[in-house]
């Protein structure tokens, strides 16, 4: 039987393998979905904000090996994003496969202007502009189409032993 | 299992991962050793991998552009072939002259862009993030490939590598924004800086050393020959589009169009 945090590794694996591949080809106006933020989302939609900025940092620095931004650029935004969509989920009354679709996407928009905002502050060219509101926008609805996969993935990775038998 | 304790204080917690990621941010844009080292780990560990999905995925990506694109490809394929026919009569025109232009080098002495030996790649995806204007090549420093190679394909200048594993490469595409090239100007022969503009595939050229010069629409722009350019000279790398001059600008704003399509690039070359 796999363990929790194996589950959660072959996750992480899975989904920057793809993000590497097959979302690379998926530009639509420049923008292309992100599938670990996603995640990120879908983990903070589960288990709140704690264990959403933990996977949301680290998820991040992995995505961060794989690019040519700043290395931490990525697990600013998406622990802060886990954070932010932890906190806002656990006031909400209803949960909903049309809320994790509206979060995923709110999630890429928060996700987006925060790594803009710190990269442009490290004095990387281009990231305070319009194109960077366009892709986050743009990159906002790709995150918003590719939701209900993931939610479903990540809820197969954090199933706990106990409620797997049920 | 939990993923995590549930008498962990978040908002210290939450202090604590921020300060450390802007502490890594901080370490990387002073060139941390490690920082590279561990992205070239990675991207070896993980290679393997994408070849396996890009190996059963890029024939399903063909036949889908083969099928939505086919009008497209026709038309590009008489384009193709009028442009070859006009392309050989040109040549055979040109040879006469070309065959003085090599003589007149070698008395020179002077490097061109056909001396340095390259590696020929396959461009096998794009850019992971929505921040930056790269592609991801299938060759790495087994083939020699380092990081700092200029990469061309047919007709010019495509970038330049920045980050490199064992089998693969990232290649950074000369209209990223922040990317400069040092260009001279066919006709005038003056100097200037190509550089990317934020999300348009277009270039602007600026810092003239002459900013009075005529620069005409269509002139091409090829790799400046300096002491420490990053680019071998004379490899072309765009052409002009658009100039104007308004009042109280200091220099004309120039508009280039690299000469490689970079938006739809198949086979490279890393010059060594």
């Amino acid at each position: 039987m796999m363990t929790r945090r194996l589950r959660l590794f072959l996750l992480v694996l899975s989904l920057v393998v793809l993000q590497t591949t097959i979302a690379t080809h998926l530009h639509v106006f420049g923008a292309i979905p992100d599938l670990l933020l996603v995640a990120t989302v879908a983990v903070a939609y589960n288990e709140g904000p704690q264990t959403g900025s933990l996977f949301g940092f680290f998820s991040g620095l992995v995505l961060d090996l794989f690019l040519v931004s700043p290395f931490g650029l990525s697990a600013v935004s998406f622990s802060l994003t886990g954070f932010a969509i932890g906190t806002f989920q656990s006031g909400m009354a209803f949960q909903s496969r049309r809320t994790q679709v509206l979060l995923a996407a709110l999630g890429g928009l928060i996700a987006g202007s925060i790594f803009a905002i710190v990269g442009g502050a490290v004095g990387r060219a281009g990231y305070f502009s319009l194109h960077s509101a366009q892709v986050i926008v743009v990159g906002s609805v790709w995150n918003a189409v590719v939701a209900v996969p993931i939610f479903m993935f990540v809820r197969w990775a954090l199933m706990t032993e106990r409620l797997r038998r049920y | 299992m939990a993923f995590v304790k549930r008498n962990v204080r978040w908002p210290p917690v939450m202090a604590a991962l921020l300060i450390a990621a802007l502490f890594l941010v901080a370490l990387d844009e002073r060139g941390s050793g490690p920082i590279t080292s561990l992205r070239r780990v990675a991207r070896e560990v993980i290679s393997p991998l994408q070849t396996g999905v890009n190996t059963v995925f890029n024939p399903v990506r063909d036949l889908f552009d083969g099928v939505l694109n086919y009008g497209q490809l026709r038309d590009r394929n008489l384009e193709l072939t009028r442009n070859n026919e006009a392309l050989r009569g040109k040549l055979l025109r040109e040879r006469a002259v070309g065959s003085k232009v090599g003589e007149l080098e070698k008395l020179l002495d002077l490097p061109t862009f056909e001396d340095a030996t390259g590696v020929a790649a396959r461009v096998v995806g794009g850019s992971p993030g929505n921040f930056e204007r790269t592609v991801l090549i299938n060759k790495g420093t087994t083939s020699g490939i380092k990081i700092g190679d200029p990469v061309v394909a047919g007709s010019g200048l495509v970038g330049k590598v920045t980050a490199v594993s064992r089998t693969v490469a990232t290649v950074t595409l000369i209209n990223s924004a922040g990317f400069g090239v040092g260009v001279r100007l066919e006709n005038s022969n003056e100097r200037g800086i190509a550089e990317g503009k934020s999300g348009e595939s277009e270039m602007k050229l600026s810092f003239l050393t002459n900013v009075q010069v005529v620069v005409k629409k269509g002139e091409l722009t090829f790799t400046s020959a300096t002491e420490d350019a990053v680019f071998p000279p004379d490899i072309p790398v765009a052409r002009v589009v658009s100039t104007q001059k308004l009042t109280g600008d200091l220099e004309p704003r120039i508009t280039l169009k690299p000469v490689v399509n970079l938006d739809d690039l198949t086979y490279v070359k890393v010059l060594r």
